[in-house]
């Protein structure tokens, strides 16, 4: 018995968009949530509890990891690689200390670019990442764990916290 | 008797879908008409859901208006039904403005050449327009509708915005409508000049269309124009953002390779429906030219997709990012996986219409060469960078990416495959362009040395600016893409100069016999069309997807329930969804566009005082 034209085209119709859709299903399956604000309030978090948090954070809703690396050696870097860079914090810009450095390299990415990386890191005050002031303060004390030791707490100020949340978003109104 | 009970099927099948349609439009509509003050409260706070709030009062003059925020589609909830109604309305609109483009081109040769042919061509293709339309404009209002009932806020906020575009719109639209119906029924009506006239129009009026519209979505995406906090502060800005033109550039591509594809899947179901060989002959004819369009028009396609890539960084690293290192990179192997199949497919039906020829095929010898460099380069760019495994598995590699095969996850590697692609598709596509003939100028030896020479020259820039990507900063890198382009778009354009002054009254050693080709040739058409349209789908969810969880990326966030960003697979299984329901959809198309060529239904004479056959049977 002879299949009709039209089976034969809808079989074939069918059976091209099950193979797409079979090859995704087999890629890595990740449901992104949008990101929630850290819950900061404990004036009296230590650093190294920040540390971790800040580590959460740079994985997560900061993005951080999406363009650096930490510990990566060889092959094309995207952008400078973290290990160790509270070494080079401490004497990369003069007059910086590293909190000073790494506020600086958050809150207005540009002042100073890693020579032979292109000045594209946005400010993460603002959307669409939009880290708080608390949330970069523990980024920082994580930042200073790699290569150095966490100081910062939550009471540490620097040239760019004014002590105010991050600039919120709009909603339609 | 069997025409009979078809009939009547039809008849009982046209029923019952009424009835479907009319139950399931009152399904949907139930739940919003006594559920529309339960919207209320979600809208205050959609992140924090107060759904289980006590109703207010029916009766409670004092309630205050208040605008929802959100509402939920039943079933598949609002995100899905926004994104199927959008995305098929995408489709059609698409197919709606690429086909004038060719359908105008075609009926310029056919002036020019005066062969009847193209003119027929073009008609053939212009008939396809009138249904597809309706569609278009029906599934348009959907999406209005949907997005007013379903985002109120947004859409309103989105519209007010944009206020100033909306009625040039719709002026265009009814000059489109004007355009459309005057060159499809007046079609050797008028003076040919006149009538081209009227596609002209018809194109300059349905790009107009799109340039608004894509100013609306590219906006969303790359806002510009607005404060942090959305106020307009300059609607020209607004329209004029990042990626409004490379948007615009890169859909006009991409929608004539769809609308080409699409009209050549057509020409193959009519050729696989004909009985005759003039049938057979004209189809084969009408699928290659629609398939040449759709490829053609394919090959610039990844140069647009640099551009538009490059202004989305330009915009925002970040978006950039999430798009290609982020959440999104493994939507690019799919899409890899996608336009492999397009080249291989597309290559084979090339290989198989130099069957049509007669007499021996010199040519064919090359192919087995071509497939393994077309092979090779499929292979690299669905090479992920990071690779699933075990940890086990990882820890023995050293990290996600594979210590060899890592390498050809980068973009290094992937720009040179896919302008290795491009450049092996043209050469099959030269291949068959010369089969059958021998070129005859003097200079034929030297015209083909230097072909070659060119051809070899754009594949050694290519390969050297790949391999020297990995040794150097990746600010010098991400530069290499362009000299990489330039060379292989150099050398396509400068070879097809040479190879048409080549073959200038050529010699022929064989005829083309249009129709003299596998009926396989013809799914092949069929499949590069799903695969187009899936790939369309695969890619719009990428652009309006990337925008995660704003609605206008970085300043008016979406805090509606479906302010994530699903997975891949969910994804693509309401890409699949969307595209059956097109091709169902376009199958009626073609089924109402074929009503034209059927003999008109005559009534069999009853002698007087003769009963119906039924009748009788009863």
């Amino acid at each position: 018995m002879r299949v009709p034209l039209i089976l034969r085209i809808g079989a074939l119709v069918i059976l091209t968009t099950g193979f797409y859709t079979y090859v995704g299903q087999m890629v890595p399956q990740k449901e992104v949530q949008a990101p929630q604000e850290t819950n900061l309030n404990n004036p009296d978090l230590s650093s190294a509890d920040m540390a971790k948090i800040g580590r959460t954070i740079m994985e997560g809703k900061g993005l951080c990891l999406t363009c650096h690396t930490i510990g990566k050696t060889t092959g094309p870097f995207r952008f400078p690689d973290l290990a160790g860079v509270d070494v080079r914090a401490k004497t990369r810009v003069p007059g910086l200390n590293d909190v000073e450095y790494f506020a600086q390299s958050m809150y207005e990415p540009t002042a100073y670019v890693v020579p032979g990386f292109p000045p594209a890191m946005p400010p993460i005050n603002k959307p669409p990442i939009g880290l708080t002031d608390k949330e970069i303060l523990c980024v920082i004390a994580y930042l200073q764990s790699l290569g150095g030791t966490s100081t910062v707490t939550l009471k540490t100020t620097h040239h760019y916290y004014n002590g105010t949340s991050a600039a919120p978003e709009a909603t339609a109104k | 008797m069997a025409q009979n009970f078809s009939n009547k099927l039809l008849v009982l099948g046209g029923l019952i879908a009424a009835f479907v349609i009319f139950a399931a439009a009152l399904t949907i509509a139930s739940p919003r008409i006594s559920g529309e003050s339960a919207d209320a409260p979600q809208a205050a706070n959609a992140t924090a859901p107060t759904q289980s709030a006590a109703k207010p009062d029916a009766n409670d003059q004092s309630k205050p208006y208040q605008e929802a925020e959100y509402r939920t589609f039943p079933v598949v909830g609002s995100r899905v039904a926004i994104w199927a109604v959008a995305q098929l309305h995408l489709l059609f609109a698409a197919f709606v403005l690429a086909v004038p483009i060719f359908a105008f081109i075609v009926e310029v040769i056919g002036y020019k050449t005066g062969d009847l042919r193209y003119d027929r061509l073009a008609y053939e293709f212009t008939k396809l327009l009138s249904v597809s339309f309706s569609l278009t404009a029906t599934f348009g209002a959907f999406l209005t509708f949907m997005l007013i009932i379903l985002y109120p806020k947004f859409t309103n906020y989105l519209m007010s915005v944009f206020s100033p575009t909306f009625l040039p719109y719709v002026l265009l639209f009814f000059f489109e409508a004007f355009f459309l119906y005057t060159y499809y029924y007046g079609w050797g009506k008028f003076h040919p000049l006149v009538h081209l006239g009227l596609g002209l129009g018809l194109n300059l009026v349905g790009t107009g269309i799109m340039l608004i519209a894509n100013a609306w979505l590219t906006f969303m995406m790359s806002p510009r124009g607005v404060s942090d906090a959305g106020a307009v502060l300059s609607v020209k800005d607004a329209v004029f953002n990042y990626t409004w033109m490379p948007i615009n550039v890169h859909r006009i591509i991409a929608n004539v390779a769809f609308g080409g594809s699409v009209a050549a899947a057509y020409a193959a179901f009519k050729f696989l429906q004909a009985e005759t060989d003039e049938e057979r002959a004209h189809y084969d004819w009408m699928g290659y030219i629609g398939n040449f369009v759709a490829i053609s028009a394919f090959l610039p396609l990844p140069f647009a997709g640099y551009w538009l890539a490059k202004e989305i960084y330009a915009f925002s690293q970040t978006l950039g990012l999430t798009m290609m290192g982020g959440a999104f990179s493994w939507l690019f192997i799919i899409q890899a996986v996608l336009i492999g199949n397009l080249f291989l497919a597309a290559n084979y039906y090339l290989w198989l219409g130099m069957g049509r020829v007669d007499g021996p095929q010199p040519l064919q010898k090359f192919i087995k060469y071509l497939l393994f460099g077309i092979t090779l380069c499929f292979m690299v760019w669905a090479t992920p960078r990071s690779i699933i495994a075990t940890v086990s598995e990882v820890r023995a590699m050293g990290g996600s990416a594979h210590p060899i095969l890592g390498y050809l996850g980068v973009m290094s590697a992937k720009n040179t495959a896919v302008n290795i692609l491009i450049l092996t598709t043209f050469m099959s596509f030269l291949l068959y362009r010369r089969t059958g003939k021998v070129a005859s100028v003097p200079w034929a030896k030297t015209g083909h040395a230097a072909q070659l020479t060119i051809f070899a020259a754009a594949a050694f820039i290519v390969i050297f600016l790949g391999v020297y990507g990995y040794f150097v900063e990746a600010t010098v890198r991400i530069k290499l893409s362009v000299p990489q382009v330039l060379s292989v778009l150099f050398a396509m354009i400068s070879i097809t100069v040479v190879d048409i002054f080549l073959f200038r009254g050529a010699r022929k050693t064989g005829e083309v016999r249009w129709g003299r080709i596998p009926r396989i040739s013809q799914y092949v058409l069929i499949f590069i069309a799903v695969t187009f349209t899936w790939l369309m789908g695969l890619m719009g969810y990428v652009r309006s997807g990337l925008r995660q969880h704003w609605h206008v990326y970085g300043v008016i966030r979406d805090r509606s329930v479906d302010a994530f960003t699903p997975t891949l697979g969910f994804a693509t299984k309401v890409v699949s969804c969307t595209v059956l329901l097109f091709f169902m959809l376009i199958g009626v198309v073609f089924w109402i566009s074929s009503l034209h060529d059927r003999p008109d239904f005559e009534r069999q004479p009853r002698p007087a005082g003769a009963r119906r056959p039924e009748a009788e049977k009863a």
